[in-house]
C-alpha cells in the first residue's frame, strides 16, 4: 500500500520528481565520470612525465658517490662498448645520448678538467637540439674562466699535453665547474690521459619508455638496465616527474573540491525541492493521519520517495557517468584512453550511496512536515 | 460511547492565546445523532478533532468507546482511528493522486477490520461513485468529492462518524443526499457528531448542541 501510494505520488509530482532526479542524477554522474577517468588521468600524467623525459646518467658501479657529487664526474672509469650496449637496449629512446671522459688536470700551472665528449649517438626519428657539443678531434672548447685567465681566443692554437688543438669556441660564463672545463673530443682525452676505450660517463637525456605501462616505469628500466650493464651504476633525475605528479595531485584536489561543490549544491537543490514538496503534501500528511495512519508510515511514505528516487537517480547517473567518461575521456587522454573502462564498483557505490544522500537531504523537510499537528493542517484552509 | 470532561483547548501563539474550547463537557451516546452549532470560531471543528483523536486538548480527558484516547500511544491512536472513527470534512481532503477506488481504500491499508470488494464495490454504488471509481478527485465533481470522502469514512464500517460542515460546499440537493447516507449510517447503529450551520440535519438529529464563543 505505502509503496503504491509513493509511486502514485511521485507520477502525479511529476515535475517536482524530475527535477529531484536531476540533481540526484547530476551529483551521481560527476562522481561517476570523475572517478573512471581519474585511473586515466593518472596513468596519463605519468606518460606525460615520461614525455618530458628524464635524464640519465650511467657511471662505473663502483664509483664513490660522495665523490661522485663533490667532483661532479666519476673517478673510475668503465669501457667504451657500454655506449654499444646501451644503444641496443631498446626500450627507450632518447634525444642524446654521448659517452664522456673527465679527468682533473694540470695545465699552465692551473687545475682544469679535461672532458672528453664522444661524438652523439643519435637514435632515428628523434630531433636532434644542440644540447651537449659534438666536438671535432683536434679542437677544442674553452671553459669562460681559463679563456679569461690566459686570455685564450677563437682560432687560437693551443698546445694540451703534447698536443695541439684549435681553440673552436669559448664558452659563455656558467657560474659553474664548467667555467674551468676544456672540452675536446672523447678520442683526443684517452689518448692525452692514457684511458683508451674507456670512459667515465654515459649521458642520455630526455628519455621516454616506450613499452612498460606500469605505475613506476623508472624503477622499471632501472631494473632492467641494470641487466644490461651490470656493472654500471644508473642515475636518474626525476625532478620534473615529481613536478608533474604534484601538479596532477593538486588538479585532482582542486577537482575534488569543485565535486564537492556540487554535491553541496545538489543536496540544497533537493531539500528545497522536498521542502516544497512537503509543504504541498501537508494536507495529505493530515489526510493520512485522519484516516488513522501513524506517524512511522507517513515517514516511510516520504523517506521512500526519496530513496526510490535516488536508487533510480543513482543507476541513471552511474551509466550516464561512465558514458560520459567513455565518450569525452579518450578526448582528453589521449594516450591512455584504452584505460577508460567502466569501474562496475561504482554502480554498487551509487546504488547506495545517492539513495542515503537523497534521503538525508529530505530528512529534515520530511521530518518538520510528518511531526506538525495535523489537526491544524487540516484546519487551514 | 463519546465523553468529554472539562476540555479546555488553548491555541498558543507567539504573542496571544485563543481559547477554543474552555471546560466543555459532553456526553453522546452509542447511536446518538448530534448536530453541533454555533457562530464561526465557537471551537467546533476543535471540538470535532478533538474527539477524533486528531487534536491533543490542552486539559480535559476525552473518552471514546470507553478508552482515554489521549492516554493511547500515537500508534494505537492511530489504529483506534482507522477502526473506529470515521472523519468528514468540508473539504473532502481526497489524496489527488489516487482515484476514486483508491481514496476510498486508504485505510484499508491500516485498519484490522478490512473491507472485502464486495463492500467497496456496495459502497460505491450506495454512494452512486460506479462508474466514476477510476477518476482522480480532480476530474471529479463537488457532490462526487464529497461522497467520496464519505465512502471512505465509512468503508471500515466505524462506530463515530464525525463530519465538519460536510454539506458546506455544496447545493441543497447534494447537501440533503449526504445527510440522507448520515441517516443510513445512523439507522445502522452508528453514531453520527454533525457541524452544520444549515436546517438539513435537523430532521434526523437526536439532539442539537450549541457552542458559543465565549472567549476569555
Ligand atoms: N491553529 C490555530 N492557532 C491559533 N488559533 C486557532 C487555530 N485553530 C483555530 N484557532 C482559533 O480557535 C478558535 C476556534 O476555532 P475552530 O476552527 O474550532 O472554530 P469553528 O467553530 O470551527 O469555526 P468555523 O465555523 O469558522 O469553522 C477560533 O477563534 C480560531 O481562530
Ligand atoms: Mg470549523
Amino acid at each position: 500500500m505505502i509503496l503504491k501510494l509513493l509511486i502514485k505520488e511521485i507520477l502525479h509530482r511529476k515535475l517536482n520528481s524530475v527535477l529531484s532526479l536531476l540533481a540526484i542524477i547530476t551529483a551521481v554522474t560527476l562522481f561517476v565520470s570523475f572517478f573512471t577517468m581519474s585511473e586515466a588521468s593518472k596513468r596519463e600524467t605519468i606518460r606525460l612525465t615520461r614525455d618530458m623525459g628524464f635524464n640519465l646518467r650511467i657511471i662505473p658501479k663502483e664509483t664513490d658517490m660522495n665523490q661522485f657529487w663533490l667532483t661532479g664526474y666519476s673517478d673510475l672509469t668503465m669501457p667504451e662498448e657500454y655506449v654499444d650496449k646501451f644503444f641496443l637496449y631498446e626500450n627507450f629512446s632518447y634525444a642524446h645520448l654521448t659517452a664522456t671522459l673527465h679527468k682533473k688536470v694540470t695545465w699552465r700551472n692551473r687545475e682544469v678538467i679535461l672532458t672528453g665528449i664522444s661524438p652523439e649517438i643519435e637514435p632515428s626519428g628523434i630531433e636532434k637540439t644542440s644540447m651537449i657539443f659534438s666536438i671535432e678531434p683536434g679542437t677544442v672548447y674553452i671553459g669562460f674562466e681559463i679563456a679569461n685567465s690566459f686570455g685564450i681566443t677563437t682560432g687560437d692554437e693551443l698546445d694540451i699535453f703534447n698536443k695541439s688543438f684549435t681553440v673552436a669556441r669559448i664558452l659563455s660564463e656558467t657560474g659553474s665547474s664548467d667555467d674551468i672545463r676544456i672540452y675536446t673530443s672523447l678520442i683526443d682525452v684517452q689518448e692525452m690521459v692514457g684511458k683508451r676505450g674507456e670512459i667515465n660517463e654515459i649521458k642520455a637525456l630526455n628519455c621516454l619508455c616506450l613499452t612498460s605501462d606500469e605505475i613506476n616505469p623508472i624503477e622499471i628500466l632501472r631494473n632492467q638496465l641494470n641487466e644490461v650493464l651490470p656493472d654500471a651504476k644508473v642515475i636518474i633525475n626525476q625532478t620534473i616527474a615529481v613536478a608533474r605528479e604534484r601538479q596532477r595531485m593538486m588538479v585532482e584536489k582542486y577537482i575534488v573540491f569543485i565535486l564537492t561543490f556540487v554535491v553541496i549544491v545538489c543536496a540544497i537543490w533537493i531539500a528545497a525541492l522536498a521542502i516544497i514538496n512537503t509543504r504541498e503534501r501537508q494536507r495529505e500528511t493530515g489526510i493520512l493521519r485522519a484516516v488513522g495512519y501513524r506517524i512511522g508510515k507517513i515517514a516511510v511514505l516520504f523517506l521512500g520517495k526519496a530513496l526510490l528516487l535516488g536508487l533510480v537517480g543513482g543507476i541513471f547517473g552511474y551509466f550516464i557517468g561512465t558514458g560520459l567518461a567513455s565518450l569525452i575521456g579518450p578526448e582528453i587522454f589521449k594516450i591512455t584512453a584504452n584505460t577508460i573502462k567502466p569501474v562496475y564498483s561504482l554502480l554498487i557505490w551509487s546504488v547506495i550511496v545517492a539513495p542515503v544522500f537523497t534521503a538525508f537531504s529530505t530528512l529534515i523537510p520530511a521530518s518538520l512536515a510528518v511531526t506538525r499537528d495535523p489537526a491544524l493542517i487540516l484546519m487551514e484552509e | 460511547m463519546v465523553q468529554l470532561d472539562s476540555v479546555t483547548k488553548v491555541y498558543q501563539k507567539k504573542h496571544s492565546s485563543v481559547t477554543a474550547l474552555n471546560e466543555f463537557d459532553l456526553q453522546v451516546k452509542k447511536g446518538e445523532f448530534v448536530v453541533v452549532k454555533g457562530p464561526s470560531g465557537s471551537g467546533k471543528t476543535t471540538l470535532l478533532l478533538a474527539i477524533g483523536g486528531m487534536l491533543r486538548p490542552t486539559s480535559g480527558i476525552v473518552t471514546v468507546n470507553g478508552n482515554d484516547i489521549y492516554d493511547l500511544s500515537e500508534k494505537k491512536r492511530a489504529k483506534f482511528r482507522a477502526e473506529n472513527i470515521g472523519f468528514v470534512f468540508q473539504l473532502f481532503h481526497l489524496l489527488p493522486y489516487l482515484n476514486v477506488y483508491e481514496n476510498i481504500l486508504l485505510p484499508d491499508g491500516v485498519a484490522a477490520n478490512r473491507a472485502g470488494l464486495t463492500e467497496v464495490k456496495e459502497i460505491l454504488d450506495r454512494l452512486r461513485l460506479t462508474d466514476r471509481a477510476y477518476h482522480k478527485p480532480g476530474e471529479l465533481s463537488v457532490g462526487e468529492r464529497q461522497r467520496t470522502a464519505i465512502a471512505r469514512a465509512l468503508l471500515n464500517g466505524p462506530d463515530i462518524l464525525l463530519a465538519d460542515e460536510p454539506t458546506g460546499n455544496l447545493d441543497s440537493e447534494n447537501a440533503a443526499q449526504v445527510m440522507d447516507y448520515f441517516a443510513g449510517f445512523h439507522n445502522n447503529g452508528g453514531t453520527v457528531i454533525v457541524v452544520t450551520h444549515g436546517n438539513e440535519a435537523e430532521q434526523y438529529a437526536d439532539r442539537t448542541i450549541y457552542l458559543n464563543n465565549q472567549l476569555l
